[in-house]
């Protein structure tokens, strides 16, 4: 037992974290490789960046905008964004262990509310997958992953919360000690892999939108060439694929003939 | 959920030659000219693959299928699916058919995790659920604004289509106009000929004359010109008063225009189906501008002319050299600030109401500038609910409104919540400046009940407008 709290602590901690980091790291960095060859390729490169960047601003901070709609659902989701937030980063237990690592420490969160936010955030999780299944195009949207990830990303809360709180034998503790620390390692590998994703590549998805509008050139009749209509435009009318060619009668003005 | 969902399935039925789709190899409610059905999931694929090639798609798919959280908040923005219920509705579920196949296909996990699994990928019935959801869709870009991890699913549709169009299937309404424009005898999408156009200003200045006592000229070939107009073509025949409020407009600001003969059809159906036809219509408009050698390019009172002159003209046709692109409103309403219109107040005193076309009103470029003209010469102007950048799609969008085949579709459940919106303000006019959403929007007043006459912005601005009456 101790020896797997120990590796999962240790070199299962360390692996994870850099397979996230690293992870999302790559990930952000295709991102703005992909932007800067899209946007050589155009001869449009005029981006409203004020535009792009007031509205990644407002979603990320989505006070005032996020309640407009599914009010329940967008306050639950902003409590249980809170607590992933704010509670790994900054419970004195979790800067305790850095300052003991790696010899890095910074300003912790009162106990008390750090136990409160857990709590918080445990009820939404649960509150996420009953929003999840209660409403309707949500239900039909929804794949595994969307129902799996409230109650896993729950796990390290809840055994953490326990471990902290509640005086309990000290197999018991051991046992959620483990779950804590190995669920907590689960998430960070999977984070890149996954939808989680998101928390490193969301302030560029409307930046990757604009750019995307921004069109190549002559890319139209290179597509065209590429499949073989080279000789003349994909909508011209011409025989594809062996089929045989319209007689000359009927390849006047379709539009006069309506 | 508005809908029953027999109503729902009765929107879902064929107005127009039902014989002729229901009989078409390719089961999807819009005509095609279904040449080629062999093989079609290569085919697909291949064209796929070519389009990444080339073009800047892949950064925006790599982006999307990473960020997805399937949160359902865009089934709280899509008013297709606010009225019909129905999970194919769904943006993110129909962004989602062309997404997997990227992800199973072009991806280094996903063919992995095929070739492990035994998936064999895109299916024919996949490319037919794709044929008719994408045209479902009216692009109208509404869910993109309320989804948190900014996936444009306007975006998808708009490439989903262009794919599908490189293997054949696109609706055969668009592709007729599109083939006369690009290679037919009269150069536009509604063969109107060259004399008829000359006849038709000409019968304009005549209009003007008798309703103003003004002449109005409409320059033709003017060398040096600032501004070339162009039109959605369908005006010349079917909008003479919102031309005639554009006439009177640029005659009493004074500056210098034309039309080109050559070249005056601002509709541009590519932006609907195909990148390449996009560009090809845009060097139509490049070609007339430089053989005019014109300074600018204004567009009048249509959403897509607009959207794609502004927002791809400049990828088309010359980067930061290529002409600037201005929109009717957009001039009117400088002019009228600058003083150089006169307009009197109190013109109109029925209620009117304001339509924001999606193609202008969503990217937040026509918003204000319309409902200031308003106010100025209506006694009883109404905002609907919602409005402004957020305004709820015509139900027409995308190209949708020239298939009249999915009538009972566009008009029953895509333009649904757009009819209450109207029903609820008891407007008597609503403007509605773009060519696509008027017909949209006069089908939907109709079968919809709704006592409500649509009309462009020029057209009662006219109406208001001081000119300076001929001795």
């Amino acid at each position: 037992m101790e020896a797997w709290l120990e590796f999962g602590r240790g070199p299962l901690f360390r692996l994870a974290l850099a397979l996230m980091l690293l992870g999302l790291l790559r990930l952000v960095l295709l991102d703005i490789v992909s932007l800067a060859e899209a946007l050589r390729r155009s001869q449009d490169r005029i981006v409203a960046w004020n535009q792009v960047w007031k509205t990644t601003f407002s979603w990320l901070f989505p006070v005032g905008r996020l309640w407009k709609m599914r009010p329940v659902y967008s306050a639950v989701s902003f409590v249980f964004h809170a607590g992933l937030l704010l509670v790994p980063p900054f419970l004195a237990a979790h800067i305790l262990l850095w300052k003991r690592g790696a010899g890095v420490a910074w300003p912790a969160l009162p106990q008390s509310a750090a136990n409160w936010l857990t709590v918080a955030t445990v009820v939404a999780a649960a509150g996420l997958i009953i929003g999840r299944i209660a409403h309707r195009g949500s239900r039909s949207l929804s794949r595994f992953q969307d129902y799996a990830w409230p109650v896993l990303l729950a796990l390290p809360f809840i055994s953490g919360y326990i471990c902290t709180n509640v005086a309990t034998a000290p197999r018991v503790y051991q046992w959620l000690m483990l779950i804590h620390v190995l669920s907590a390692d689960v998430i960070m590998i999977a984070i890149p892999f996954t939808k989680i994703a998101h928390c490193a590549l969301m302030p560029l998805s409307q930046a990757v939108t604009a750019v995307a509008w921004k069109f190549p050139a002559g890319a139209g009749d290179r597509v065209a060439a590429t499949l073989g209509f080279g000789d003349r435009p994909t909508w011209v009318e011409k025989p594809r694929l062996g089929l045989p060619e319209r007689p000359a009668e009927c390849q006047k003005s379709e539009v006069a003939a309506q | 959920m508005l809908l029953s969902p027999d109503e729902v399935a009765r929107a879902r039925t064929i107005a127009k030659k039902p014989e002729v789709v229901s009989k078409q190899r390719l089961p999807v409610r819009y005509h095609v000219e279904d040449l080629d059905t062999a093989d079609r999931p290569r085919r697909f694929l291949e064209a796929f693959a070519a389009i990444l090639k080339h073009t800047n798609y892949r950064a925006a798919l790599d982006h999307y299928i990473r960020v997805s959280n399937k949160c359902s908040r865009c089934t709280t923005q899509c008013q297709v699916y606010m009225a019909s219920g129905d999970e194919r509705d769904i943006p993110c579920h129909r962004s989602e058919l062309l997404l997997s196949v990227y992800r199973r296909h072009f991806t280094p996990s996903g063919i992995l995790r095929g070739r492990v699994l035994g998936d064999p990928g895109l299916t024919d019935a996949k490319i037919q659920e794709m044929a008719q959801a994408y045209y479902d869709c009216t692009a109208c870009r509404r869910c993109f604004l309320e989804c948190p991890m900014g996936i444009d699913h306007g975006l998808i549709t708009h490439l989903a289509r262009y794919i599908l169009s490189e293997i054949g299937i696109a609706p055969r309404a668009l592709v007729v106009s599109t083939r006369e424009q690009l290679i037919g005898a009269t150069g536009n999408t509604s063969a109107v000929p060259g004399p008829a156009l000359l006849d038709n200003l000409e019968f304009l200045t005549e209009e003007i004359q008798s309703a103003k006592n003004v002449e109005v000229k409409f320059p033709v070939d003017v060398e040096g010109a600032e501004y070339l107009f162009l039109a959605p073509v369908s005006d010349y025949i079917m909008e003479a008063d919102t031309l005639m409020g554009i006439g009177a407009v640029m005659h009493a600001t004074g500056d210098s225009w034309t039309i080109g003969t050559k070249y005056f059809d601002g509709i541009n159906y590519g932006l609907f189906y195909s990148d390449q036809i996009l560009e090809h219509v845009l060097h139509k408009v490049r070609a007339e501008a430089d053989r005019l050698k014109v300074k600018k390019i204004l567009i009048g009172e249509c959403g897509h002319a607009s959207r794609s002159a502004k927002y791809f003209y400049p990828a088309y046709c010359g980067g930061r050299n290529a002409h600037p692109v201005v929109n009717i409103i957009e001039y009117a309403h400088k002019a009228w600030k600058e003083g150089r219109l006169r307009i009197q107040p109190n013109t109109i005193t029925e209620r009117v109401t304001y339509h924001d076309p999606c193609n202008i009103a969503r990217p937040g470029w026509i918003v204000d500038q319309p409902r200031e003209l308003l106010k100025a010469f209506c006694s009883d102007y109404v905002e609907m609910t919602p409005n402004g950048r957020n305004n709820i799609c015509c139900g027409g969008g995308g190209g949708t409104v020239s298939i009249d085949e999915i009538r009972p579709f566009r008009t029953s459940i895509a333009g649904k919540v757009k009819a209450e919106q109207i029903r609820a303000t008891g407007a008597k006019y609503c403007v509605a400046p773009c060519a696509n959403c008027k017909k949209q929007l006069r089908e939907l007043m109709q079968d919809q009940k709704v006592d409500c006459e649509i009309v462009g912005l020029h057209d009662i601005l006219f109406k208001a407008l001081i000119l300076q009456e001929d001795k």
